[in-house]
Parts: C-alpha cells; structure tokens; sequence
C-alpha cells in the first residue's frame, strides 16, 4: 500500500459515519446512502492527489458526496422537484417571545425529523452540517461551493421554517385533526 | 426590529464571532431582554436539532465494504489463496480416502466380519449347537422372514458346529458356522436389501451372493478354495 494511500485511509476512515449520516440526511434511503458513501470513497481516492494538503479534507470529503448525490438520478430529482428563488428571504424577525420557545423545547424526535424532512434539501442539508456534523460556516461554504453570506442567509431560512413546522404543529396539531376529518 | 444586534446573534449562537465581538455581543446581551430572548430560541432550535435529528451510523457491512475498497489486495491475498486451495486440496482427498475407505468396507460386511471374530472367540458361540443340518435349519424357523436350506455335508471336508441368531443392519439374520480343518467359516443370511456389495480386500474371506430373497455372506480365515467349495455347496442346496 502506498503513502498516499496509507495517508488516505488515515484521514478517510473517520469520515465515514459522518459521511454516511449525511448520505441519509440528503437521499432519505438506506441502500442509497450506502451506495453514495461507497461511491464517494471510491471517487475520493481516485483524485485524492488533486486534493490539495492543508485545505479541509472534511469538507473536501462531503463535497464530493454533496455532488455525486445531486448528480445521481435521486438527486436529480429532487433538485428539479425544488422551487428556485434564494433570495425571497423572508425578513420577519424571529418571534421571541417564551411561548413558541417553549414548544421548541417541547419538541419531539419524531416532530424535529419530519420538520427536517419537509425542508427544502438546500435548507435541511445547511442544518445538519451546521448543527449535527458541527461545522463552521467557512467549512459549509467550501462544501456546498457557495459563499458564507449565501450559507448564513439559508441557514436563517432553514431555521426559521424548522421552528414555524414545530410550533404549528404543537399549536394547531388539534385543530388540524379536526379540519381533516 | 429595533436592535442592532439582532444580526449578530445567529453569529453569537453558532460561535462565528471572534473573540472580541463575543466579548461585545455578550455584554449588550446582558442588558437586552430580546436579544437574549432570540438567543435562547436560536440554542433551542440548535440543541432541538442535534438532539431530534436522528445521527445515523454507518452499517457494519459498509464499514466493511469500505475497508475492502481500501485494501483491495490484502482482501484475499495471494497467501489466502494459496492456503484456501491447499485446504481444498486436502479435504478433497481426505474426502475420497473416506469414500474409498467406505467402499473398501461396507459396514454391514465389517460387521458380519466382526461377528464371525466374535464367534471364533466366545464361549459359546452358538444358540443351537448341531452337526445334523435338520436340527440347525428348524431351530431358525418362525425367528427369521425367510427361510434356507443347508447342504448335507456328510463326506465332506466340512463338519457343521451350529447356529445362532444375529442382528445385522438391524434386521435379524442367521449365522451358521462350519469348522474346515482348523479354520471355522461362518455364513450369514440376512434378507437381500437389493444392494450387491463390492467383497471387501482384508485378511478374511469373504464372499457374499443371493438366493431368491435371502444374501449369503461367507467369512472366514480359511482359503478361497476351502470357502469357495462351501459356498457352492449352499448355494446348490438353495438353489433345488
């Protein structure tokens, strides 16, 4: 086995579950995940010469998931299922006051996870890389390729939708019941 | 919104400020109820995230596969393969000594063997001991599914010594035993199971034919001819 390689496992292998939990996080599927995370590592050692030392391999690692996802037939389309418009943010500043706070705390698994799912992908992907995976904003940019004011602005979105999803539905979770029937 | 702060302070929760504008953005938090109202919302969401947010984990076999992915040699190496053909190698050919060997051997015939040897060294060997043929033949009557007859060996080298009930292949079966000069044959009859058996190589003689329902085997350490003679004599015998 070469350096290289040698050095690639060293830093790749602990990259896996991440990687993996992000796989899940973008395309939903269990055999899929395993597959893209299969295919990334693949890609990864390939042109791991290309891979510049001191720039953030994490980064560089889910980047090359992030784009072998979009470009898979999945990631297609759900790419194409999503409406465009980034810049539309919505402004309306964040209720502050204790009630809603205390539903967000309230919150459940199963509400947080199907909030998260009903996001937009660009929007659930900045939340699980910000908030699960712990990166800083300079390491989402390098990953999605896009500029850290584009990552603030859809980081704010996401949340904004996440918290608006759980409080509507620990608010409005009866009345809702009783409109369907 | 009144306060300028407000857009720092998805900045101070994800800890993006450095460490001057913390400093700041923690003293203005202080004396700013909403502002603090909004950061404890954003940690709320942040914690409700990592918390809610099922963290999968990569299955077993994808770590595996992974692993193999990276050591694409050392998966089965050229040593492997080597160890894992020469395992083959052998258990095929402890395989067909086993084969051989049950060949070379039909278990039924080791038994009848060792009944015979069993025979030779009992104190009594037999459940019905005779020189006269219509003492022996009857005794076996209603104790077995079949019946023989045994050749008159009067004038012969062959003196008749008696019988005794077996079980062989668990089903029952006579032995009758002659004595040819020193050596004693014995000669099974057991009902034909429809299978013919190879007559095994080793230091006893042994042969075995059918008549109508019923298999004979012969055993004996006395020579071929000495056994031969007999075994046409009962199958003459068996035969009219």
């Amino acid at each position: 086995m070469g350096k290289q390689h040698e050095e690639f496992e060293g830093l790749a292998l602990p990259l896996l579950d991440p990687l993996y939990n992000y796989a899940r996080w973008l395309c939903g599927d269990a055999d899929e995940s395993r597959d893209l995370v299969q295919e990334t590592f693949a890609k990864a050692l390939k042109g791991f010469s290309s891979f510049q030392p001191g720039t953030n391999f994490r980064a560089w690692m889910f980047r090359i998931l992030r784009n072998t996802f979009l470009t898979s037939r999945v990631g297609l389309e759900r790419r194409n299922t999503e409406q465009e418009g980034e810049d539309g943010l919505d402004n309306t500043p964040a209720a502050h006051d204790s009630p809603e706070m205390l539903l967000i705390r309230r919150a459940d698994t199963e509400l947080v996870q199907r909030g998260l799912k009903e996001l937009d992908l660009r929007f659930r992907e900045v939340l699980i890389l910000a908030d699960l995976e712990e990166m800083k904003y300079q390491e989402i940019a390098d990953t999605l390729g896009i500029p850290i004011g584009t990552v603030m602005s859809r980081l704010a979105r996401a949340r904004r939708q996440l918290r608006d999803s759980i409080v509507q539905a620990l608010q409005g979770g009866n009345r809702k019941l009783v409109a369907k029937r | 919104m009144s306060c300028d702060w407000q857009e720092k302070i998805a900045l101070f929760a994800d800890d993006e400020l450095d460490a001057l504008a913390r400093d700041q953005a923690a003293n203005h938090l202080a004396g700013c109820p909403e502002c603090t109202a909004t950061v404890a919302e954003h940690l709320a969401l942040k914690q409700a995230v990592r918390l809610g947010a099922n963290r999968y984990s990569a299955p077993p076999e994808l770590h595996a596969s992974i692993y193999r992915q990276l050591h694409p040699s050392t998966a089965v190496s050229r040593w492997w393969k080597w160890g894992l053909s020469g395992a083959l190698a052998l258990l095929l050919a402890v395989l067909g000594l086993v084969l051989w060997s049950q060949r070379r051997t039909d278990p039924l015939l080791a038994q009848l063997v060792d009944q015979h040897v069993i025979a030779l060294a009992a104190v009594n060997p037999y459940d019905v001991i005779s020189e006269d043929r219509h003492t022996v033949k009857p005794w076996f009557q209603g104790k077995l599914p079949f019946t023989f007859n045994l050749p008159e060996v009067a004038g012969t080298p062959y003196k008749l010594l008696g019988g005794k009930l077996i079980y062989a292949g668990s089903t029952p079966g006579a032995q009758v035993v002659y004595q040819a000069g020193q050596h004693k044959i014995s000669v099974f009859m057991l009902q034909d199971t429809g299978r013919s058996i190879a007559s095994p190589r080793s230091s006893f003689t042994v042969k075995n034919w059918k008549e109508g329902s019923v298999r004979f085997y012969l055993v004996t350490d006395a020579n071929e001819a000495e056994a031969g003679k007999l075994a046409t004599m009962l199958q003459e015998a068996n035969r009219s």
